[in-house]
């Protein structure tokens, strides 16, 4: 690719922006534009004189979007937010059900701990409710059936999960390469350490299919170290990340996840742009970052990369990052792909029957479906994480696969859904990749210290590197009023 | 005394087997699939184990259903030790794969390969081909001389992969990619020969491809 972006990709550029600077006469400098947000009413941006904005915020995820909240509540106006897909959310999803209801593509609960997102949710006025759990979860595998009460829980040995609690105490959220034990824990996977605590035969299908769901790859592939950083995030208490009631699993948003991302995106105007993939960063270096995107060069003073490491691979950098930073986004693991879907019936019809809508497949396709109805169960919604390759790619195939599958864990009325919806995040598109980190052994002693440090004006935020539920929806909003802070705390200063 | 208590303990079963006979019978039939599938796990070693790990995409045994992501199985080892050198060192891209690969020690990346060379290739029945694609398809595997290094019914041999019966999504994928020079092979006959295909052919070959018997009479 060329090096210098053509001068026609300037000229547009400055339109743009010579669009964008509005009305209300560039204010020139460095600096912030700091003028109280109302005073301005609707967002407009403004780029001094020279065209330079103060800050540009790469990805429209909720760590991008909450940065630029925070830009704008602090009085500035002189930023923007790139986004790649024409779309908000990264991460977050409404499928569209029709008849105004929804059921969650990507992240979609919310629990005990997790204080930045639900505090954000209550800001922009959008409630919360619990998921649904009362009844007996069904358990099948090859011809068998097992209908159990497990209390809202995944029925975990919490024997064990109390010994990983324990353990958990040492491990720092933020930086668990600065355990007092990192050596000795980060040499281990999750399954060398369970291998260890005589898990019975019937035990580890459970653990294979936690570990996938809350980690992003079984316990063979899961570095312990990472895996009690998640733990020390939900309180050291095990049962807050990888249960359900009282847990990370325990509660929802009414309207989806989404729609934390679209009433932030509201409020920001034309200072959001979509479809504008970031292809270059250059000069990252140098007093002022640009920005080589489809819609032209955007100039900045601070840039805020607000998007997953393994994103970073697909940027250029000019110059080259610092080799740290470098290799840690090589390394990033990004084999987790998940694929979840949502089966749609007129009514919860399983709940009569008093069953709660979950099922768990032993060794089988589906690795939990559960109950995602809307709050007052006004229609039923199966949603589910399946084994990717063991269901046909094709969705009509997939949905006849699930729906015969829910007609022996829920019963024959499974088999009339009136919709079924597909997200396969690997395949959809290339701006995700990946849902969670599957951080092997090793990779934090190796990596860690080149986590968070800012290469010149380029401030790296996105879920991944929040000090507390990092890979959550929570910790994406923790790193977007992170990076914002930096921002504004590194311009006053210049 | 104990003939009275046998007898009780018939009643009580009987009794129980009314009541929740349904329930017995698939509990009964769940602790069988968990014995079935430990016993068949733990023929290829103990809880848990590195390929644990790539079931997700490439499915049970390596056999996918899924047209995107590859069957591994019955793969030659020699080519599944090359890709998973190449993933990690950066010559062969895939965003997924990449990182993993190099997260890999030696041992492990043997054990892998061997691994999946083993297990035994099925065919794709999750794939419906178009029939004149796949008759257009054919003629060009002919005339591309596919089998000279994928073997005689393209199941693969050396460092050439099996062909036959792997996903459609998948095959279309890697013949655009050598097309357009994001994936090589060393000795650059892949890149050559995609080179000359048009979109259409490509699309025909993976039709062709994909539906291929694996155990060919
Ligand atoms: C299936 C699934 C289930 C999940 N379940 C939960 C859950 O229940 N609870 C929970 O808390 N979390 C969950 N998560 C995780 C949660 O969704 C994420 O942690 C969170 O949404 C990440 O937000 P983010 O802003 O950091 O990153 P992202 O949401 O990934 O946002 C990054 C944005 O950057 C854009 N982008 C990428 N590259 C470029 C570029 N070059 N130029 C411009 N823009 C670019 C992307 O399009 C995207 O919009 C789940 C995730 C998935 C996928």
């Amino acid at each position: 690719m060329a090096e210098k972006p053509p001068s026609n990709s300037f000229d547009l550029k400055r339109r743009q922006l010579l669009k964008f600077a509005g009305a209300t006469a560039a204010v020139g400098g460095l600096g912030l534009h700091a003028l109280p947000a109302s005073a301005e009413g609707t967002a407009r941006v403004r780029d001094s004189d020279d065209g330079v904005l103060d800050v540009a915020i790469i990805g429209a995820g909720m760590a991008g979007l909450t940065a630029a909240r925070d830009l704008h509540n602090a009085g500035c106006q002189s930023f923007v937010v790139l986004e790649a897909r024409n779309r908000v959310g990264g991460r977050v999803l409404n499928h569209d059900l029709g008849g105004g209801q929804i059921s969650e593509a990507g992240g979609q609960w919310i629990g005990p701990g997790q204080t930045a997102v639900a505090d954000l949710a209550r800001e922009l006025q959008i409630d919360t409710f619990p998921t649904y759990y009362q009844g007996k979860t069904v358990v099948l595998g090859g011809e068998g059936r097992l209908e159990v009460d497990l209390h809202g829980t995944f029925g975990t040995d919490e024997r064990i999960g109390a010994k990983l609690s324990e353990l958990s105490k040492v491990v720092p959220s933020g930086a668990p390469w600065t355990s007092s034990r990192v050596a000795e824990l980060d040499k281990l996977s999750v399954g060398e350490w369970l291998a260890r605590q005589g898990i019975k035969p019937e035990d580890r299908s459970g653990w294979d299919t936690s570990l996938t769901l809350t980690g992003g790859v079984p316990p063979a592939r899961m570095g312990l170290l990472h895996f009690l950083s998640m733990i020390n995030s939900a309180s050291c208490d095990y049962m807050k990340l990888d249960s359900i009631k009282d847990s990370a699993q325990g509660t929802r948003f009414v309207g989806g996840s989404q729609l934390l991302c679209t009433r932030m995106a509201e409020a920001l105007g034309d200072k959001l742009r979509l479809a504008c993939p970031v292809r270059e960063i250059a000069d990252w270096d140098r007093e002022v970052v640009r920005l080589v995107t489809d819609q032209g060069e955007v100039r900045a003073r601070r840039v805020i990369v607000a998007i997953h490491p393994a994103l970073c691979n697909q940027v250029r950098f000019q110059p080259a990052l610092p080799e740290g930073r470098a290799a840690l986004q090589r390394a990033w693991p990004a084999h987790s792909p998940a694929r979840k879907t949502a089966m749609v019936y007129k009514r919860p019809f399983w709940r009569d029957k008093g069953l709660n809508g979950h099922t768990v497949e032993v060794k089988g396709q589906v690795l939990w479906a559960w109950d995602n109805s809307p709050p007052n169960g006004e229609i039923g919604v199966i949603n589910a994480f399946i084994v990717n390759a063991m269901v046909p790619s094709e969705p009509a195939a997939a949905q006849r696969v699930l729906a015969q599958i829910y007609a022996r864990s829920l019963g024959d009325e499974a088999l009339n859904p009136i919709g079924y919806h597909d997200h396969d995040w690997g395949q959809a598109d290339p701006w995700s990749i990946t849902c969670v980190s599957a951080i092997p052994p090793g990779f934090w002693s190796q990596h860690g210290e080149s986590l968070r440090p800012a290469c010149g004006n380029l401030i790296w935020s996105g879920t991944e590197t929040a000090e507390i539920w990092a890979g959550y929806m929570d910790g994406a909003v923790r790193s977007g009023h992170q990076g914002a802070l930096q921002a504004l705390a590194s311009l006053r200063q210049a | 005394m104990k003939k009275k208590l046998l007898l009780v303990t018939g009643v009580v079963l009987v009794v129980l087997l009314a009541l929740f006979g349904r329930d017995l019978l698939g509990l009964y039939r769940l602790q069988d699939y968990l014995d079935t599938t430990t016993q068949a796990y733990e023929a290829e070693g103990p809880w848990p184990q590195t390929a644990d790990a790539c079931l997700a995409c490439h499915g049970k045994q390596g056999s996918s259903l899924h047209q995107r992501y590859p069957s591994l199985a019955g793969q030659p080892a020699d080519y599944l030790k090359t890709q998973l050198h190449t993933f990690a060192s950066g010559q062969r891209m895939n965003p997924n794969m990449q990182p993993l690969a190099m997260s890999l020690t030696e041992k492990q990346i043997f054990e892998l390969s061997d691994y999946y060379a083993r297990q035994p290739a099925l065919d794709n029945h999750g794939f419906d081909p178009d029939p004149a694609l796949r008759a257009q398809g054919g003629k060009l595997a002919a005339a591309g001389a596919c089998m000279a290094c994928h073997g005689e019914h393209l199941l693969g041999q050396g460092p050439f992969p099996r062909l036959a019966g792997q996903g459609a999504d998948y095959l279309l994928a890697q013949l655009d990619a050598f097309a357009e020079g994001r994936r090589t092979d060393p000795s650059g006959s892949m890149q050559a020969i995609s080179a000359t295909l048009s979109p259409a052919d490509r699309k025909a070959l993976a039709h062709y491809l994909a539906s291929l018997a694996t155990a060919p009479k």
